[in-house]
């Protein structure tokens, strides 16, 4: 047995996509032929309006004037056809893409044996993707081709001959003479042309006569020209204005995710990253990737990502058009150790860093490692990967001392000089006679780039208020770099209630 | 096999269902490493806010103290630095490794950047480093900031401490006195000695620890 999918009016379909609403509504779809414009598609209030496919766009008007004009959306009539091609792979991995908006599925192996049933349970499915799909079930192709065209939504034929014997000719497009020819001979249906003699009708109208008795017959077959999965989980829409505002970003972007997860949660898989493209005005756009943590198909997650950056985006003009693609993955599962502590929710975690780098900047946040160089405070920070499961080794206190804590930027401080060490030092924030000094601990390099040669000498110093402090001369200037330890003396008269001493 | 997602679904599935049962027991204690503190008060107390005061030596060691202890116990924490002034040269790349670095400007981005990580709730350590801050800026902090500290501490199961120069904090349930006295000499002594001699003293109020306590 062999399945077939059809969308109905394909292309209005893809335009009406994400609009439902405006089906109750006289809309054509409008595409340019030469000149003019002329309808291609109309809803059913349209044509009630005396609209029909292949009029100018004034006679239309004309027609309906509350009639709503719609260009074409290419992107979304790919994304439709990518999505319906989805739905045909979860039935069977023997699937046609017979032409856009019709799919072909192979059911033969499927092992199925309620038709009945599974076309109920498949038909919910095709239509989480569009609402009018119509499902044929049928023995051959070209039969589950015509089922599909002429049923309401679902259609099992059981019996070839019972169901041809009533159609009409015109529905196997045949040649328009041939047609001219059988309607003189007063043969309308296909049960009145497989009445006829086979053999005789070859002789008299030619081969192609031959060819559509076979198909008026039911018995034809022919092998599938199978496609391949769709690898890009994307859809877009173009807005036929500006958006000023976040919401229908954000209304369309839960829109599609619901879309796209059911089509990755179809596939059993999941997504790992996520890339959010804008058109602006001007030709403009605006791309942004979104790592997600713990990779999944769970659309109330990844629209949190989305939506907590869109809070914060700033945009110079405004959107026109919105395009996202998700990279799908395996679901991926980790082996932790017994005693390791891993994040409880990696998107949840995500979402709380996305918010600080929106607060203060995303290169201010992040986990710090250290430059491959002897150059005092080089870092840089990299993106948190705590839900990970990290192989560490045995941590050994490999630095002395106590912390520095350092200024960014130094302070320029004016340092008298006796005996080669330093003795006295007056800064905004340090000021007094040194009491003992550690170095000098002279350090150089990049001197093989003489854009990047630096040198500089440093010293630890002890003050007599029993502060301690780091200071670095480079070339004649001396620098406050940081503290290891500040005089403190408290403030007099907290209001802070004692505590019990434990 | 463990699926992260998964994990974090079901805990949600059992708070929504138990409401009123904690994550876990009260006045549970995330342990500091420093020998002395862990044996006399049982660590830091989790779902309060603690406040450190004393010098900022202080307040860096103990910064230190907590990044080497967070990876020997294989946990994760985050520094919410107001200076900044943290300086990753002078820590092992290990522990570093464990260490969400949050650099703040203004003392109002640092507490909103902690509120955020504590009402996150997926840390178990957070660290307000206040101590770079002028006093001035400190005592700009509104009291009740602290008391929503609090608030929020107390649904989670995170250890949330504020490092300042002076007791500031005035919502603290438990605050700790740093006492030691630091030279030059200090410089070269291996920190794992200086955090063996590290005096720490807690004070505390209310219900919880005063329970614990006795």
């Amino acid at each position: 047995m062999f399945a077939v999918l059809i969308l109905p009016s394909f292309r209005l379909s893809a335009a009406l996509r994400w609009r439902a609403e405006l089906w109750d509504a006289p809309v054509a779809l409008v595409e340019k032929a030469g000149a003019k414009d002329i309808v291609v598609a109309c809803t059913p209030a349209a044509s009630a309006s005396g609209v029909r496919s292949g009029q100018p766009t004034p006679q239309a008007l004309a027609r309906c004037a509350q009639l709503l004009i719609l260009p074409p959306t290419p992107a979304q009539e790919r994304a439709l056809d990518a999505a319906l091609l989805e739905v045909a792979f979860s039935f069977s991995p023997e699937v046609e893409q017979t032409a856009p908006g019709i799919c072909t599925v192979d059911l033969r192996r499927a092992g199925i044996r309620d038709y009945d049933a599974w076309a109920k349970t498949a038909a919910d499915r095709a239509q989480q993707c569009a609402k009018n799909v119509q499902l044929g079930v049928a023995e051959n192709p070209d039969l589950a081709f015509l089922a599909a065209k002429n049923a309401r939504q679902i259609l099992v034929v059981k019996s070839a001959r019972d169901f041809l014997t009533s159609l009409a000719v015109q529905e196997l497009d045949p040649p328009q003479q041939l047609l001219g020819i059988l309607h003189d001979w007063g043969i309308h249906t296909l049960g009145q042309l497989t009445a006829l003699p086979r053999g005789e009708l070859a002789d008299r109208l030619g081969p192609d006569s031959a060819r559509l008795w076979e198909r008026a017959a039911g018995r034809t077959g022919r092998l599938l020209r199978l496609a391949r999965v769709p690898e890009t989980f994307a859809e877009s829409a173009e807005f036929e204005y500006e958006v000023e505002s976040t919401e229908p970003l954000l209304f369309l972007l839960r829109r599609f995710l619901d879309s796209l997860t059911t089509r990755l949660a179809g596939l059993h898989r999941v997504t790992e990253r996520m890339t959010l493209e804008l058109a602006l005005e001007g030709a403009q756009r605006y791309d942004r990737d979104f790592q997600v943590p713990s990779p999944t198909a769970d659309p109330s997650v990844l629209f949190r990502i989305l939506e907590t950056h869109l809070e914060t985006l700033r945009l110079e003009q405004h959107p026109v058009g919105l395009r996202l693609v998700l990279a799908s993955a395996l679901p991926s599962h980790d082996q932790f150790q017994l005693f390791e502590n891993t994040l409880r929710d990696p998107n949840r975690f995500g979402e709380t860093l996305a918010r600080i780098s929106a607060l203060i900047g995303g290169t201010s946040v992040g986990v710090p490692e250290l430059e491959d160089t002897h150059r005092p405070d080089r870092w840089r920070l990299c993106e948190p990967r705590f839900h990970e499961s990290t192989k560490t080794t045995a941590p050994t206190l490999q630095v002395d001392g106590i912390p520095l804590r350092r200024f960014r930027p130094g302070f320029s401080a004016n340092v008298q000089i006796v005996d080669h060490a330093p003795a006295f030092i007056v800064s905004e924030k340090a000021l007094g006679a040194v009491i003992k000094a550690g170095g000098p601990f002279r350090l150089d390099g990049g001197w093989w780039d003489a854009r990047d040669t630096w040198s500089t000498e440093e010293w630890d110093v002890e003050l007599a208020d029993g502060s301690l402090w780091r200071i670095s001369r480079t070339e004649a200037a001396w620098q406050l770099e940081g503290s290891y330890e500040e005089s403190f003396i408290p403030a007099a008269g907290s209001n802070i209630v004692p505590f019990r001493a434990v | 096999m463990q699926n992260n997602s998964t994990i974090a679904g079901l805990r949600a599935l059992l708070a929504e269902k138990f409401p009123a049962a904690p994550p876990r027991k009260s006045g549970d204690a995330l342990p500091t490493g420093l020998a002395d503190f862990d044996e006399k008060y049982g660590g830091l107390q989790r779902g309060v806010v603690t406040e450190l005061h004393g010098s900022t030596g202080h307040g860096a060691l103990f910064i230190a103290a907590m990044m080497e202890h967070a990876a020997l116990a294989q946990h994760y924490l985050a520094l919410v630095d107001a200076g900044p002034t943290f300086d990753p040269g002078s820590h092992s790349p290990h522990a570093l490794a464990r260490l969400l670095w949050v650099q703040c400007t203004t003392a109002a981005h640092a507490l909103k950047c902690a509120d955020l990580l504590l009402r996150d709730g997926n840390l178990p350590l957070i660290l307000l480093d206040l101590q770079s801050l002028p006093l001035r800026a400190l005592g700009r902090i509104p009291a009740n900031t602290w008391h929503r500290f609090q608030h929020v501490a107390a649904e989670t199961t995170c250890a949330f401490v504020v490092l300042t120069p002076r007791p500031i904090v005035e919502a603290a349930r438990t605050r700790i006195h740093a006492e030691s006295r630091w030279n030059l000499g200090s410089l070269t002594r291996r920190r794992k000695e200086l955090l063996g001699g590290f005096a720490l003293q807690a004070s505390a109020r209310g219900a919880l620890n005063e329970q614990r306590i006795a």
